[in-house]
């Protein structure tokens, strides 16, 4: 083989490592050790297990944690949203490139621009209001935006209009992987477009769309704070009914001097989002053996 | 890995060892943004500081003040909302604070205090300059006052006179006493009107509820930090009685339908609009909504239904600047300071703004909307109190303060529950924070005078 | 021609309105005059007022935003793309120590959020004064997309054939000038999706944004928009001009290279 310096690979690899050994590494070790203490500014004293105890039996570190469960109702959503739409296009009608093109296009523009957008829309004595009430939909007329009861299903509405995108096309790539023959097949058989769908397509896409439920699942534990923090006007409202764990992090590290806390926060939901790593590589190497 | 031949990666190099050195991290490649540093053998002083956000001009303004101030070089940088604090905070933790600091009243820069960021001003300004800009009772600890002030918010709520006019009220008399108010609503709705309210969805109204209403039961502004550390209760129907009046008013029917998903801008714009009869505002408003109404916008002080001694008193809350503890040069910053606040700089800072500056120095003459000098007389030049929840713990200020007024306005608390939850959000700050604790029941002491 | 195929139609045309709906509000939103918008807010502009936009382009500072959120991105990618390939050929071409271990690890921290990541950080850049520079964000950002591009280019090296390097390495040729003269030219697929994936990462990112850099110079356009949000809330169809600007730079890069933007963006995803 090759270069005569048995030092060369760890060259190469000098940057990345340390890079990585920053970016990543320090924090880990920083992250835990700072759950341990109370930290005002950059340091504090030793407090052992207090940071942990006092957010375990906070009501509003749970309510954070159920709000994020909660989001998790999106997903059945996104996925048979996406199902349908992505077969729908599978058929290749006249025109799909078209619609492929504008049912991708949510993914397009970016959280902070849609959620701005859909702020004003959804305001009580907003469009979508007056549209419902025009429709004689009066009953609809929620206040979307500022009932506390309300607000999340917002937020939820809006991940689900946005991600739904990603799975279409996620969804459509597979299908169009696939052999034909089956479909041909099926179709001689006298398959109508459901059963073809159901028995045939469907099956062959679980791969996809179980990674496409895992991705999910991790987005709606721990990548929701663009989502959040502007619908909800940066810290969880109306009340604290758009509270998630992320914006619970940002808030104590930034708006009540508590980066202890937050360690503590960050710890526990790295230690949930490895697991679910884990469940995502177990799904992805089946993904692959079943490509291959 | 690097071509050392390459002349780009050396200057490459040569950028980012310049940007570390710097310190503060005020400098990097963002140099374009801000003023270019001095040759000069002045002092040079970092000024970080707050306010164009809110009061549009004030950039204009200190840009005039650095170029016209020879004795030293200030360097002023313009914060964002969410960290002129904490990055204070962990600047001066880090041995690199400015010199300059902006500081928002009470807890805002209490906290900096106690943690000895920043430096008593008695001794480095002048007693006259100091006590005329008013910095307020919340900016003493310990016999020491850490903030001058810089320009006055005085609390107001707003009331719409046409709108009073057509619904029979007189616009002249605006309601004192609670039983008034609920007078004045039930006119205004039969007129046909929303009769009071604003927009709660980003928090601030019910901050400045809390501001207006709360203190109302208390005797004196310790009071409030009793309930803080738990000498008080706000389970106690007098500590929570302000947020019970707010369900009375939306049972009633008299808060606008789209108070809970408004934003509190929007919500004051309502009332300049004659779409709300009765709303929260801040005075530094009411030049321009006077001038928008030829004067149609009157300002009133909360009508009274709370028992406390401060009751019935203007508000006026404050906004101040202060200096570091380890400022290099904290004569130079006094000096500076004092420079604001001669008269000629007092009247640079009204035309650049169209507000007032705090100092009493200020020659309120030069103020030309009659509605502006009106309100001045009756909150600035008056016996007056300051803002309550500027005292507030941040932590209760987020969990509490604010959920409980969006929470009630929108019928998911009820008072009674409202003070539940407050009670519950200070025993919790109380257990994560018991070293603030320990601050707060000295403060108590400067804060019950 | 199937019966059901009028239903599939409307169901797509419905969809895609949906898909359009809160664009096309944001466009004609910002069309309108202040007072319109407060009289009709769901119909059609009267008259085109273009009053919105002239001051967004021209009295805001949507451009500069724009121009921290480039600096960062191209920054980053920089960083991030040259220290992965550095580190994807020695893993994927070269035997030593360790070598599984260290590309098991580092395809593991892929998955990390990264606001596990922001309080450590946030406290050693106050102390080292790296808070709102942009050499340091673009740090954390390169950071945060080395695992992916790692692996993304790691199993695209290892699928060149062993016989290109032999025959270079018999040649006498040495590492750095097979990486430079063979490995990448061939990589270009590969190293487009990174950098498209990458590239939008930064730009999109909210999160690191409003921690990392919050003087209002180093705003970047995610943050920025939040900013201008929160202080135009009272002039809705000005907010939504800010918001047609804002999206103008991804919506023309979308029509123009969309193959390449889908692909990105999927495997982004798969991230």
């Amino acid at each position: 083989m090759t270069s005569s310096n048995k030092l060369t690979p760890y060259i190469y690899l000098a940057p990345m490592l340390a890079l990585l050994a920053f970016v990543f590494g320090f924090s880990f070790i920083r992250v835990f050790e700072f759950s341990f203490k109370m930290v005002r500014g950059i340091d504090g004293p030793w407090i052992g297990l207090r940071n942990y105890q006092l957010v375990l039996s906070q009501p509003l570190f749970w309510e954070s944690v159920k709000h994020n469960l909660l989001l998790l109702l999106a997903i059945p959503a996104m996925v048979g949203i996406a199902l349908l739409l992505s077969l729908l296009l599978y058929d290749r009608l006249r025109g799909w490139k078209i619609y492929r093109t504008i049912l991708f296009f949510p993914y397009i523009l970016a959280i902070p621009i849609i959620a701005v957008v859909m702020k004003q829309m959804f305001q009580f004595s907003g469009p979508v209001n007056e549209v419902l009430r025009w429709l004689s939909l009066d009953f609809m007329t929620l206040d979307w935006i500022g009932s506390t009861d309300v607000a999340l299903w917002t937020v939820m509405l809006l991940i689900i209009w946005r991600e739904s995108a990603l799975g279409v096309i996620l969804f459509l790539s597979r299908l169009l992987s696939l052999d034909e023959a089956l479909i041909e097949a099926a179709r001689l058989d006298g398959a109508n477009w459901w059963q073809r769908a159901w028995y045939v397509l469907i099956p062959q896409m679980r791969s996809v769309i179980e990674f496409y439920v895992v991705i999910s699942v991790i987005t709606m534990l721990s990548a929701v704070f663009a989502y959040v923090y502007m619908m909800g006007g940066g810290r969880g409202g109306p009340g604290t009914s758009t509270m998630v764990t992320e914006l619970y992090i940002y808030n104590a590290l930034t708006r009540t001097s508590l980066p202890g806390v937050a360690s503590a926060v960050a710890v526990m939901l790295f230690v949930v989002s490895l697991m679910l790593t884990y469940v995502l590589f177990v799904v992805r190497r089946r993904a692959d053996e079943e490509e291959a | 890995m690097t071509d050392k031949a390459n002349p780009a990666q050396q200057i490459g190099r040569r950028k980012f060892l310049q940007t570390t050195a710097a310190g503060a991290g005020t400098l990097a490649l963002g140099s374009l943004f801000g003023p270019l540093p001095a040759q000069a053998k002045n002092p040079e002083l970092n000024m970080w500081w707050w306010g164009e956000q809110e009061l549009p001009g004030l950039q204009a303004y200190i840009n005039e003040s650095v170029a016209k101030y020879t004795a030293a070089t200030v360097k002023p940088m313009l914060q964002e909302t969410a960290v002129v604090i904490s990055q204070f905070q962990t600047a001066a933790a880090a041995g690199t604070p400015p010199d300059l600091q902006y500081l928002w009243n009470g807890i805002y820069h209490m906290e900096s205090v106690w943690l000895g960021y920043l430096k008593p001003l008695n001794g480095l300004m002048s007693e006259d300059t100091l006590r005329a800009s008013n910095p307020t009772i919340l900016s003493n600890y310990g016999g020491n006052t850490y903030r001058a002030g810089w320009y006055p918010l005085p609390m107001v709520w707003y009331y719409n006179k046409d709108m009073f006019d057509k619904a029979g009220l007189n616009a002249d008399t605006p309601p004192t006493t609670w039983p008034e108010l609920l007078d004045a609503c039930e006119k205004l709705k039969i007129a046909g009107f929303e009769p009071l309210g604003g927009g709660v969805q980003d928090g601030y109204w019910a901050e400045w509820y809390m501001s207006h209403a709360f203190v109302q039961s208390l005797d004196t502004v310790g009071e409030a930090v009793e309930l803080f550390i738990g000498d008080k209760d706000f389970n106690d129907p007098r500590y929570h009685e302000c947020w019970v009046r707010l369900e009375e008013l939306r049972k009633l029917g008299y808060l606008n339908k789209d108070m809970p998903s408004l934003e509190l801008y929007p919500g004051i714009d309502l009332v300049v609009a004659g779409k709300l009869g009765i709303g929260q505002s801040v005075g530094s408003r009411l030049p321009a909504d006077s001038k928008a109404t030829n004067g149609r916008i009157g300002s009133m002080v909360m009508p009274v239904f709370g028992k406390g001694k401060l009751a019935g008193k203007p508000i006026v809350d404050m906004q101040g600047l202060g200096i570091s503890e380890k400022s290099a040069n904290p004569e130079a910053a006094a000096a500076f300071l004092e420079y604001l606040n001669t008269p000629e700089r007092l009247e640079a800072f009204y035309k650049a703004t169209g507000w007032l500056p705090s100092s009493s120095r200020f020659n309120s003459d030069l103020i030309q909307d009659a509605s502006v000098k009106n309100m001045w007389k009756a909150w600035g030049q008056s016996p007056n109190i300051t803002n309550v929840t500027s005292l507030m713990p941040g932590q209760f200020y987020e969990q509490a303060a604010i959920p409980t007024g969006q929470q009630v306005v929108q019928g998911k608390l009820t008072g009674e529950q409202a003070g539940e939850l407050a009670a519950r959000v200070a025993k919790e700050w109380r257990e994560f924070n018991p070293d603030l604790v320990e601050k707060y029941q000295k403060w108590v002491i400067d804060l019950s005078k | 021609m199937s019966i059901t195929n009028p239903f599939k139609q409307v169901v797509l045309i419905t969809a895609s309105i949906i898909a359009m709906l809160p664009s096309a509000f944001m466009v004609m939103t910002a069309l309108k005059s202040q007072d319109e918008y407060t009289f009709d807010k769901v119909g059609l502009t009267d008259a085109l007022v273009l009053t919105h936009f002239k001051a967004v382009l021209f009295d805001s500072p949507f451009f500069l935003w724009m121009l921290n959120s480039a600096i960062l991105a191209i920054g980053a990618v920089v960083v991030g793309t040259l220290v992965s390939c550095c580190g994807a050929y020695a893993i994927a071409r070269m035997q030593f120590r360790g070598r599984d271990t260290i590309f098991a690890i580092s395809t593991s921290l892929m998955a990390v959020p990264p606001v596990v990541l922001i309080v450590p950080l946030f406290v050693v850049y106050s102390q080292l004064g790296l808070i709102s520079t942009f050499s340091g964000a673009i740090i954390i950002y390169a950071g945060l997309i080395t695992p992916f591009s790692v692996y993304l280019l790691t199993t695209f090296f290892r699928t060149m054939p062993q016989e290109l390097f032999d025959a270079a390495f018999v040649d006498g040729v040495k590492h750095h000038q097979i990486l430079r003269h063979i490995v990448l030219p061939l990589s270009i697929p590969a190293l487009v999706t990174l950098l498209v994936v990458n590239a939008l990462f930064v730009w999109n990112d909210l999160l690191i944004a409003v921690i990392f850099l919050q003087d209002d110079g180093k705003r970047t356009l995610m943050a920025g928009i939040s900013v201008f949000q929160g202080r135009y809330n009272n002039q809705i169809p000005l907010s939504m001009a800010g918001m047609v600007v804002a999206s103008a730079p991804m919506i023309i890069l979308y029509i123009s290279f969309q193959r390449y933007f889908i692909r990105g963006l999927m495997a982004g995803a798969i991230k």
